[in-house]
């Protein structure tokens, strides 16, 4: 899983064998306004098991 | 008045209710055979507490047919203990307020499922004195004897394996609460609900799946455990069978065809050493099934594994990645085709054929129509299916849930967390066309792939192969 900076100040969570495959993954669901949000170079990689303590940070 | 939930005194000490949570009347008339089943958490913690001498009495929402109802039978309890589901949350909260009404003085200890996967909404509720996160199992007898020396929100404990659980007391579970549910009940197991002979014992196996579909997440939240040995779950079987005349099972793991050598291990002692070889329910993934297809074929047809759960989820695989099932179209069409193929085999010897319980999901926010048509093509196919079908619902504590709510576009509330399968659940979706869909308005578009599906898949050796 990833968690890619956004321009507003949140963090998108996207999932896929890397980070390309991800973005890719969530451009099936958001409009092309919403991806542009996304800033593809910014992100860090996390567990599943770490994401209750970045919930709070998503939008 | 049938009423088996009138609250008894339980000793000198404190009085403890334990509220078996649901929606009001499921079990005095309820609306299907699920809405009956039994909380194996109630059922594994109260056994701990009264192994421990620390008594509960019972009463159950699903038992009452009101909320004043609720209001009598939790008055008088200096403790309400309550394990929480997503699903029952809106009642836990409801039941919560209700009893500090009626007992201003009264403690309410909550945990489960909905404390561990959403800790913020269970903080926000001021009525839950406790709220136990994770596992309780190591933590609820402390808990219950001295509440008091736990802080509000308390990190649960589970055990290393299931070696270590105890057998559940199925009596402490809550009776049926009508004559008309008795007599179909057989109390202290479970109802029959179209997947096999009642007398039905649910059980577990194993805890914790570890795949990560991103609508479920199970393995974030609670630590890998050890699986029930195969030697205790028939000898339990056993017990029950001696004591009340099993029927079938209902192996409720979340993934029980996992781990191989557990797999192996049942399906040598199983036939051999349970009092009869019950047919089960139980649940697979398309993808384990096509990486062991020969242990698959030989579980299925050697111990009875009737009906068999797969969460195919979805026909397209646009939508599987969405929800990073890990499992692909031909997954899901190779399993189906070799499911075909041992119930032809198994009718021919005049057997009963097995059956997919099959698990759908319609309205995945990034679904086209021609996703959804493709989901229904491949349930078309499909030669026996039990569907059940759903619209998905981002659930707080799955990893798109979380994402969908933080992005505004989540229908759910605490008031109300739908858990029926045509509930409207995400912004943006066209519930109508799905509506459409499922009465067969689209019924074109649907079969019009179907032939050429059924004419590639034809070769279906080669598949086999493959795998
Ligand atoms: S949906 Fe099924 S396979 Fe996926 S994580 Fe949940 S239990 Fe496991």
């Amino acid at each position: 899983m990833y968690l890619f900076d956004m321009k507003n100040g949140k963090k998108k969570l996207v999932y896929g064998q890397s980070p390309e495959d991800a973005l890719e993954i969530l451009s099936y669901r958001l409009p092309p306004e919403e991806m542009e949000q996304i800033i593809k170079d910014k992100y860090i990689k996390i567990h599943q098991r770490q994401l209750q303590e970045h919930v709070h940070l998503l939008g | 008045m049938f009423n088996l939930f009138r609250p008894k005194k339980s000793g000198d000490g404190p009085r403890r209710l334990w509220l078996d949570l649901g929606d009001l009347g499921d079990l005095v008339n309820p609306a299907g055979p699920h809405e009956q089943w039994q909380d194996h958490g109630l059922g594994l913690l109260r056994t701990l507490l009264h192994q421990n001498g620390l008594t509960t009495d019972l009463a159950s929402t699903r038992a009452c047919k009101s909320w004043d109802e609720v209001r009598k039978v939790v008055s008088g309890y200096d403790m309400l203990i309550m394990n929480v589901r997503s699903y029952t949350f809106p009642v836990a909260y409801r039941s919560a307020k209700i009893f500090k009404e009626v007992n201003p003085k009264g403690l309410v200890l909550t945990g489960g499922m909905h404390a561990t996967v959403a800790i913020d909404e269970m903080m926000a509720i001021p009525e839950f004195d406790k709220i136990c996160q994770g596992p309780g199992e190591e933590v609820i007898v402390d808990l219950v004897r001295d509440p008091d020396s736990f802080p509000r929100m308390i990190l649960g404990r589970g055990s290393k394996s299931m070696a270590d659980w105890p057998m559940i007391d199925r009596t402490l579970w809550p009776k049926p609460a009508s004559r008309q549910l008795a007599r179909k009940f057989k109390w202290p197991l479970e109802p029959e609900c179209g997947w096999g002979p009642g007398p039905v014992v649910t059980l577990l196996t194993s805890r914790v799946c570890p795949w990560q579909c991103v609508f479920c997440n199970e393995n974030s939240y609670i630590p890998n455990m050890g699986r029930r040995p195969v030697e205790m779950v028939i000898d339990e079987l056993n017990y029950l069978d001696r004591k009340y005349g099993v029927g079938s099972l209902v192996i409720h793991d979340s993934m029980f065809f996992q781990n191989p050598t557990w797999l192996q291990e049942w399906l040598e002692k199983y036939p051999r050493q349970a009092n009869k070889v019950w047919p089960y329910w139980a649940a697979a993934r398309a993808d384990t099934v096509r990486q062991w297809p020969e242990l698959f074929e030989a579980l299925v047809k050697e111990t009875r594994w009737d009906t068999v759960s797969i969460g195919f989820e979805s026909g397209s695989d646009r939508v599987l990645k969405i929800l990073n099932k890990e499992c692909t179209e031909e997954d899901n069409y190779f399993t189906i085709d070799l499911m075909t193929r041992i119930g032809d085999e198994m009718e021919r010897e005049g057997r009963k054929p097995p059956v997919f319980w099959s698990n759908i999901m319609l309205g995945i926010p990034g679904e086209t129509r021609d996703d959804a048509f493709k989901t229904m093509r491949m349930v078309k196919y499909t030669k026996r299916i039990m569907p059940s079908i759903a619209f998905y619902a981002p659930y707080p504590g799955s990893a798109l849930g979380h994402q969908l709510i933080a992005e505004g576009r989540s229908l759910m509330s605490k008031e109300n967390y739908h858990r029926y399968p045509d509930d409207e659940k995400v912004k943006g979706i066209d519930y109508k066309f799905y509506r459409e869909l499922l009465a067969g308005k689209f019924d074109a578009e649907v079969s019009k792939g179907l032939a050429q599906v059924r004419q590639e898949r034809q070769n279906y050796m080669g598949a086999l192969t493959k795998a």
